[in-house]
């Protein structure tokens, strides 16, 4: 990979994940979710890992705890369905209810439903760029061993 | 809410230890002390505070709801598994430290074996205060998942793995027994509540069913014959592991839930019967059993068998005082057992030494530890004093109710409880000094001083003790009233019996030279024809019979999309044989507007075919995801945006884990496969399969898109709910709020997953 690429590639990660963060938080207001955040958010990350390869890509901010952001997620998504049942309601049950009014932020509404989708995109994130990172370092591994198994019939060849 | 104080404290006990221990792991052990020490005080102070229920449905169409209570009976068995649980981690906190180092494993295991005592207590406390039937059986099955890692957790020995499977597989298929007989009672009474059940169960064969295989699986996890043999073998454990599972915690909660259902169990007496006989041949089997032991701890294992095996009996009396005698004998057992199981494990720690024939004399060496563990095996042997004399004496007045034979039967058990419980004493303690011992930690010593100290106590005011059995009785059986046991110092039935007992036991002790080799014989013939060869036969049955499916299904890639799509085909088929196909084809009008669709769904048939042809795998995973690409401007053109962003988006991820899973495979498969050229028969036969295949989708989509449109879907609803939810966007609305239940069911899967992934990755990894 050129310097070129490698710069370029560095610069697209924060636009890519504003990009995602975009689509996440205007989900319901427009075209996206969660879920098509996080698979964003991951090809930005993806990118990283086939420009600076994967030891480097590995220690980058968020790639280091993609694992545990993914648990974060997972947890926010559980809580935000399982609360209701502390205030007699049924799981699942959103905030604000159907017909009260919605706090606006610009475009973005602020409901529990958002919050929600909040926990599916750092699952979604956490996942892909957690099995991208799982499979990248499996390959090295075995392109290390095959390396060192080369190097070893080569020292066994020149033996004989 | 008071209820739920000391059960949300015992059920975050683990993963705040597992927070602790990855912070910093030499504070694991004292915290996991504090924690069990913390869930304990709050059943103390929960219990002061009036106990009480909380129910809140949160399935109500299921009839599931969380349901708990903090009575009598939840207060003995959680006091059990907290107060013993704070004993025997502190115990653990000094000898894991050595039991790692003694085996040349690295330091960095011992936060595992806190975090799943922590979460075996939990599980327990969890258990015994639900009052829902699912929510009986997760924490069920979670305390034998806790004891699965907790019995192997010297996971590098053989022994120990195949003891963890084995108590895994004979508590878990009995858990699934259990659930069985669960859901007979839920489609009795149509609720999961066992308040409600208890209040309208009435006798009758679906009842007899239903509670006779809750009492299987109780029985199987309190180790009764025949399904006892995990138990001895469970022994490869650590030994607070054994302390704590086997004495207070894992069998105690077979007997609980004999006692939580108690009410239903009372109402057939072909069940009480069938108790009796396994509980009297578990008492006397194990009893003999225990007397020829050769090591610590399978003698205590089989005494523990022996000990449930009376308090089935007691229960099987349905009697108010067999439920009394049996709940009281609860308590004094595992106080004393478990403190005999910490024994073993000093002695065996300070001298390296775990046989009767090797050991002796450590008495004169450690006089402090002889004194205890001869308190604590006093009370096992119902020495006056001692808690255990009320528990026998419970057990006589029970008998002596029900008649000779059994006051007969109950003598004999005792005294060979008093006779292997001396043995397993005076061989360590006694006799002449045999071995060298070290030093004993203080670790060690106060734990079993603490357990000692409770049994000598309870025998001398026995008030709180009983109290605590007559309250949970209560719950069993709802018409006991009984009175404190107390010393009589004259010639009743109960005294007599003991003395009896006494007689007896020593009897035995001292003509052991002559029945000796008899019972060892006979632990032989019940090792080479008893229940554990069934288990290992059906075992092994079990894998080749897995074998043999794997053989037929996983040989290929053929054999794997055979088994998942001749079944389809043949559902497919019966659709199409059972449903009119008048007016199921019908060509509607084709318009200009519609050409970019169209040629949208060209460019995928065309990705499609083109699939078939390649043998490369790279190239078909890349014509595979052109198709999903077409199909997504296709949805694009359809006026569908969301799913046509999602739809290429999953193909995007999709392509990508893939080529990243066929990076990982070996090269030479690739290759092989690759290169592989078909035979021209096999060639022609692929051909079939596919065009037939395709002609059958294609039949089955088209009549599906010729129905006419069904109106009132809920597809139209949830259109017109979306504004309702604050939503612009109905495929959000629906994934977040209509159906986010399932969103929620799915992302939790695609979390175990990773998780699984991460752990066989991860594993591999560290290996090399």
């Amino acid at each position: 990979m050129t310097t070129m690429t490698r710069a370029i590639a560095k610069m697209l990660l924060l636009p890519i994940f504003i990009v995602s963060v975009a689509i996440l938080v205007k989900g319901y207001t427009s075209v996206g979710d969660g879920f098509g955040a996080g698979i964003i958010a991951t090809l930005g990350v993806l990118l990283q890992y086939t420009a600076l390869g994967s030891a480097e890509a590995h220690k980058l901010p968020l790639v280091a705890v993609a694992p545990r952001l993914g648990l974060i997620g997972l947890i926010i998504a559980l809580s935000v369905a399982f609360t209701p049942l502390l205030r007699g309601q049924p799981i699942m049950t959103h905030f604000p209810p159907p017909g009260a009014s919605v706090l606006h932020f610009g475009t973005i509404e602020i409901l529990t439903a958002v919050a929600f989708d909040i926990g599916v995109f750092l699952l979604v994130f956490g996942f892909a760029v957690g099995t991208i990172d799982l499979i990248a370092l499996a390959h090295d591994e075995r392109i290390a061993q095959q390396g060192a198994d080369s190097l070893e019939q080569q020292i066994k060849d020149e033996d004989r | 809410m008071t209820v739920l104080v000391p059960l949300l404290i015992a059920l975050s006990a683990a993963p705040l230890a597992a927070l602790i221990g990855t912070i910093n792991r030499r504070a694991t052990a004292p915290a996991a002390v504090f924690l069990a020490a913390l869930s304990c005080g709050a059943v103390i102070w929960a219990r002061a505070a009036g106990g009480g229920t909380f129910t809140r449905p949160w399935s109500p169409t299921w009839h599931l709801s969380f349901a708990f209570t903090l009575d009598g009976l939840a207060i003995l068995y959680a006091l059990l598994a907290t107060g013993i649980g704070v004993a025997i981690l502190i115990f653990a906190a000094a000898y894991i430290p050595l039991h790692l180092a003694h085996q040349g494993r690295s330091q960095a295991d011992e936060p595992r074996f806190f975090v799943f005592v922590l979460l075996f207590m939990g599980a327990m406390v969890g258990l015994v205060m639900a009052q829902d039937l699912i929510l009986i059986f997760l924490f069920w099955d979670l305390t034998a998942i806790a004891s699965y890692f907790l019995i192997g957790y010297d996971q590098h020995r053989n022994e120990a793995r195949t003891a963890a499977l084995m108590a895994l597989l004979i508590t878990g298929i009995s858990a699934v027994v259990i659930l069985i007989g669960f859901l007979l009672l839920h489609w009795q009474h149509n609720t999961f509540l066992l308040p409600e059940i208890i209040q309208q169960a009435t006798p009758g064969t679906t009842h007899t069913v239903a509670v006779t295989l809750i009492a299987i699986g109780a029985l199987a996890k309190s180790a009764q014959i025949p399904l006892h043999f995990w138990l001895p073998r469970a022994m490869a454990a650590p030994t607070p592991v054994s302390a704590y599972l086997h004495s207070a915690a894992m069998v105690a909660a077979g007997v609980f839930l004999l006692g939580r259902f108690y009410p239903l169990v009372h109402l057939s007496q072909e069940l009480l019967n069938g108790l009796f006989v396994v509980g009297l041949a578990s008492m006397m089997i194990a009893s003999l059993l225990a007397l020829v032991r050769r090591n610590f701890k399978p003698l205590l294992a089989y005494s523990t068998i022996a000990q449930y095996g009376y308090v089935v009996v007691m229960l099987s009396f349905g009697t108010a005082a067999g439920v009394f005698g049996a709940t009281f004998y609860v308590l004094a057992h595992a106080l004393a057992k478990s403190a005999l199981f910490l024994t073993a494990g000093a002695v065996t720690e300070s001298t390296d030494i775990d046989d009767f024939k090797q050991i002796g004399g450590v008495g004169r060496s450690q006089p402090l530890l002889a004194i205890a563990s001869g308190i604590a095996a006093a009370g096992l042997g119902a020495l006056p004093l001692t808690i255990g004399f009320f528990k026998d004496e419970l057990f006589f007045a029970a008998a002596l109710a029900r008649g000779p034979f059994y006051t007969a039967v109950a003598v004999l058990g005792a005294a060979l409880t008093f006779s292997y419980v001396w043995h397993f004493w005076s061989s360590i303690f006694l006799g002449p000094a045999k071995t060298t011992t070290k030093p004993i930690p203080l670790a060690f010593m106060v734990p079993i001083c603490i357990l000692a100290t409770l049994v000598l106590l309870g025998g001398i005011i026995v008030g709180p003790a009983a109290n605590l059995a007559i309250a949970a009785g209560q719950v069993s059986f709802p018409a006991l009233v009984a009175k404190t046991p107390a010393y009589h110092f004259d010639t009743r039935p109960e005294n007599l019996l003991a003395l009896a007992t006494y007689a007896l036991g020593i009897g035995i002790v001292i003509t052991r030279r002559w029945w000796y080799a008899a019972v060892e014989r006979f632990a032989v013939f019940g090792r080479q024809v008893g229940p554990e060869r069934i288990y290992r036969a059906s075992l092994a049955g079990i894998n080749r019979l897995s074998r043999v499916i794997v053989a037929a299904e996983l040989r290929d890639l053929r054999g794997r999309l055979t088994t998942v799509l001749v079944p389809t085909a043949l559902l497919a088929a019966a659709g199409f044989v059972t449903t009119p196909t008048e007016g199921a084809y019908r060509i509607s009008a084709f318009g200009w507007q519609d050409l970019p669709l169209a040629l949208a769904l060209l460019l995928t048939m065309v990705g499609a075919i083109t699939t078939t042809i390649p043998r490369s795998h790279l190239t078909i995973v890349l014509a595979l995801s052109s198709v999903g690409y077409s199909l997504s401007i296709a949805f694009a053109f359809f006026g569908a945006p969301n799913v046509a962003l999602i739809m290429a988006l999953v193909e995007t991820i999709l392509t990508i884990l893939v080529l990243g899973v066929l990076s990982l495979f070996p090269h030479d498969v690739l290759i092989r496969e690759h290169t592989w050229q078909e035979p021209r028969s096999l060639r022609y036969r692929d051909y079939a399969i596919g065009i037939i295949a395709a002609i059958f989708a294609f039949a089955t989509a088209w009549s599906t898109l010729s129905q006419p449109a069904i109106t009132g879907t809920v597809a139209r609803d949830f259109m017109l709910m979306a504004p309702e939810a604050h939503a612009k966007n109905v495929v959000t609305a629906i994934l977040a709020d209509f159906r986010g239940l399932d969103t929620l069911g799915e992302i939790t899967v695609i979390w175990i997953a990773f998780v699984g992934m991460l752990t066989l990755l991860r594993r591999r990894q560290v290996q090399r």
